[in-house]
């Protein structure tokens, strides 16, 4: 692990993307394997290279705003327990399939489980977003947040799924095109519960 | 290929518009270079993306050369070239030829026929180069038929098989940025589908023809719906996409992805508009 990605690519933490791809461009040809062959240096070039790729995939990562760290622990969920015995341990199989991002598994069990409580959205859109069905997990992220509005992983859940959306927007504003600001705020069908979830701070006009 | 993946003009300076041309034409002039004055037919913008991405994330040196063509024979046009345009023409070949089986097996039509029984040459030679790409093309399609079959209403099920076969094409070389390339692939594949199924929406009901948001359709909000869709798409493939470390033309890249892909939607809203003012 990298203490500090920035210092290995030789630019600021405050460097524009741009200025990181470019560093990341200039090191990795100077440390390509290619250039090394028959070389005494090639082993060193070759960890330098790898620890510049991993410093930029490190940088890259934290700026998109991957997806992480979703809670699957059950105690969390306060109408958990009135599910039967049986569901509960299939809930507890879809967690632990979840947390091993065996997402398609996860799915099959959610499928034979018919009490579909909030718990189960919030589940069914985690593992949906891990095989890249998104359209459906937004919309079970809502669902399980409208049926247990106070539930902060579920608040968490629709959050993070309308983090890019609301970069990919943000920055077809800034071109100024036709697909701008008027739209940001009546056209996405998830729009209330984002600035609920957020305390209305989100989008100002909202 | 749809056409839908193209430039925002008004937002382009000159030189990167005339940037963007050449490649485009570079592209056509490759296609006729190796799949003769047919191959050229399939050109497409969707497929032109692909050639400046990769390029852009490669850095792929290019060839410029200036030739007249058909659709413009009076002026010799610049043209950018290179190993990559030959990869996508290949691709271009391999995805039209299976579109082409595809319409004559499901609607008997005479294009299809034809098309797909001039292209079986080189589609058979393109097939042995790149097996991995090719099969992933014949398993979408054909995942594609059994969700028309089933009249598939999820939409994330139906556009994922054409994301699949996107995410396949989009990988060159299975290296440190073939992860990478795949989800831009994939969401923008799911995205161009349903971009797609919306642009026939109309005709298909019509027609009374299998539609994915045929049902859809008929909810209150639909169009802004399908928008939030569409645009969920593209904030996953524009992620992916800016992790990429492309310098080279990103302005085009951005172009597209930001404001181009949006064309057909807003041309579609406004013959909507003006339908209704009448």
């Amino acid at each position: 692990m990298i203490n500090d990605p920035y210092s290995v690519l030789g630019v600021s933490p405050s460097a524009s993307n741009d200025e990181v791809k470019r560093a990341y461009r200039e090191l990795s040809r100077k440390y390509h394997p290619d250039s090394y062959v028959d070389n005494p240096l090639s082993d060193l070039a070759e960890e330098k290279f790898k620890e510049v790729q991993e410093a930029y995939d490190m940088i890259m990562k934290q700026r998109e705003g991957g997806y992480s760290s979703w809670n699957t622990s059950s105690s969390q969920s306060s109408n958990y327990s009135s599910g039967s015995g049986e569901e509960d341990v299939r809930m507890q199989a879809v967690a632990n399939y979840i947390n091993s991002r065996h997402y398609i598994e996860a799915l099959n069990v959610l499928r034979s489980i018919n009490n579909r409580t909030a718990r189960w959205y919030y589940y069914s859109a985690i593992a949906n977003v891990g095989i890249g069905n998104n359209i459906e997990a937004m919309d079970h992220a809502q669902r399980a947040y409208m049926m247990e509005p106070g539930n902060p992983d579920y608040a968490n859940l629709v959050n993070q799924l309308q983090w890019r959306t609301r970069r990919y927007q943000g920055s077809s504003v800034n071109s100024g095109s036709g697909y701008g600001m008027d739209d940001l705020c009546c056209d996405l069908w998830c729009a209330d519960t984002c600035c609920e979830c957020m305390g209305g701070d989100l989008i100002p006009c909202c | 290929m749809f056409g839908y993946v193209n430039i925002y003009k008004p937002e382009l300076k000159m030189k990167q518009y005339d940037k963007y041309k050449a490649y485009y034409c570079g592209l056509c002039r490759t296609l006729k270079e190796k799949y003769s004055p047919l191959g050229q037919v399939t050109l497409s913008y969707d497929m032109t993306f692909l050639v400046i991405l990769l390029t852009s994330l490669y850095e792929d040196p290019v060839r410029l050369s200036r030739h007249r063509c058909i659709a413009h024979p009076t002026k010799k046009h610049p043209m950018l070239q290179n190993s990559i345009s030959e990869y996508v023409a290949d691709m271009n070949i391999a995805l039209t030829y299976y579109h082409l089986l595809d319409d004559w097996q499901d609607e008997k039509s005479i294009i299809g026929l034809t098309g797909s029984t001039l292209l079986k040459g080189y589609y058979k030679r393109i097939r042995k180069e790149y097996p991995r790409q090719c099969k992933a093309i014949e398993k979408g399609l054909k995942a594609l038929r059994d969700c028309e079959e089933s009249n598939e209403v999820n939409i994330d099920v139906v556009s994922r098989c054409f994301g699949e076969m996107m995410a396949e094409v989009f990988d060159y070389k299975e290296d440190l940025w073939g992860e990478g390339l795949r989800k831009v692939g994939f969401y923008l594949g799911k995205f161009i589908y349903i971009m797609d199924a919306y642009d026939d929406l109309e005709e298909d009901i019509k027609k009374k023809q299998y539609n994915p948001l045929a049902r859809m359709s008929r909810d209150k909000n639909f169009d802004s719906k399908v928008k939030a869709m569409m645009t969920l798409l593209l904030a996953e493939c524009t992620a992916e996409f800016e992790m990429l470390p492309c310098l080279i033309d990103v302005e085009i890249l951005r172009n597209i992805l930001y404001e181009g892909v949006w064309s057909k939607y807003l041309n579609k809203q406004k013959e909507k508009g003006t339908k209704k003012g009448q």
